[in-house]
């Protein structure tokens, strides 16, 4: 008599978690502004190797991250100040390099926002978002 | 059947208690800062509506130009509170979309995505922000086109030279738009100009970059 009584609770407990559990699933990591990046306005660590003396390091980190460590000979230029910066950077550049743009890590999007403006308001040729970022330059040359 | 009715009355038990979760008023908010604003703020209101009390783990923003502050680290039943997203502009134009994750200790959906969309007035549109010409080249004039927002009327701008080794000249082209003419003297040095545009009747300027690069290019 209890058995039938005990498969049944559990049954019933199954059913009535099975939608919340779903859903917490479901919607954990999702966050649905964030569409990937053309793998065109990609750079990888070993392609930036590549290219050699030819890249402009861009660091669109926060300046305290920035100030902490950072690529060697890379610029800081941030949306913080963004007004401020960009005149030192465009000193920096000259036509025929590759500016490659970096910010933490692979989920961080300051680096997209930061390449995306270069191309679209300084209308600069050959400008990449690094993939996954300082953390994996650090990977590669630490 | 009365088997029945206990098996029925735990599992609705138990499902509330594993449905118990805080009940957000809103898990987007959209901002709309003045010209003038340094920061946006949206306040995200909960409402613990369990039995049992709620505790925050960790409350996380997508970027650094955005803080999350929780009001306590506990919500007992009933409580209500809310988190604060501050999004701090600097120099960002657009719509910025920033999120902040909140994960809790509840039973189920322990983590909660909040989205702040900050709608960032853009009182010009500058195009392009830089103008260059190689050492060497023929000193032709480049142009940079503004146009301004319906929402900021203006009927002059002011565009000024860091340096005399550019000349610049604004025509009015109508339906707030502007062309400014960018011309070097010479192209034999390599120099540069920041260019200072500023509306009339604003107190806020903007800027774009002249520039005379190095004639060398590598591929």
């Amino acid at each position: 008599m209890r058995s039938p009584l005990v498969r049944q609770i559990l049954i019933l407990v199954a059913l009535a978690l099975a939608p919340g559990i779903g859903q917490a699933v479901y919607f954990q990591h999702k966050i649905s502004w964030k569409s990937p990046i053309p793998p065109s306005e990609l750079a990888t660590v070993d392609q930036t190797r590549a290219w050699g003396e030819n890249v402009i390091w861009v660091d669109a980190r926060p300046d305290d991250e920035f100030a902490s460590d950072h690529v060697p000979g890379a610029i800081s230029l941030n949306e913080d100040r963004w007004n401020e910066l960009l005149p030192q950077f465009l000193a920096a550049w000259s036509p025929g390099k590759k500016v490659v743009v970096y910010c933490s890590s692979l989920s961080c999007n300051a680096s997209r926002e930061v390449a995306r403006r270069l191309r679209k308001e300084a209308q600069l040729p050959d400008v990449f978002v690094l993939e996954g970022g300082w953390e994996a330059w650090g990977k590669k040359n630490r | 059947m009365k088997t029945h009715i206990v098996a029925f009355a735990l599992s609705i038990i138990i499902s509330l208690s594993a449905r118990a979760e805080l009940k957000w008023q809103q898990t987007t908010i959209e901002l709309h800062p003045t010209a003038a604003d340094k920061q946006a703020v949206g306040h995200f209101k909960y409402q613990n509506p369990g039995s049992t009390p709620v505790h925050f783990k960790s409350v996380h923003a997508s970027c650094g130009c955005t803080t999350a502050q929780t009001q306590k680290d506990e919500v007992p039943p009933g409580g209500t509170g809310e988190i604060t997203a501050t999004f701090n502009i600097g120099d960002r134009t657009g719509t910025q979309v920033k999120t902040v994750t909140v994960e809790t200790d509840e039973a189920t959906n322990q983590k909660t995505v909040l989205t702040l969309r900050t709608i960032i007035p853009q009182q010009l549109e500058i195009n392009p922000t830089f103008v260059f010409w190689k050492q060497g080249d023929k000193p032709d004039p480049k142009t940079i086109t503004v146009k301004v927002s319906k929402d900021f009327p203006v009927k002059h701008i002011k565009v000024t030279s860091s340096s005399p080794d550019f000349q610049t000249k604004v025509e009015e082209k109508g339906n707030g738009e502007f062309k400014i003419d960018v011309q070097p003297q010479e192209t034999k040095n390599v120099v540069a100009s920041t260019l200072t545009i500023q509306p009339e009747d604003s107190q806020k300027v903007f800027y774009a970059t002249a520039r005379i690069t190095n004639a060398t290019t590598i591929q």
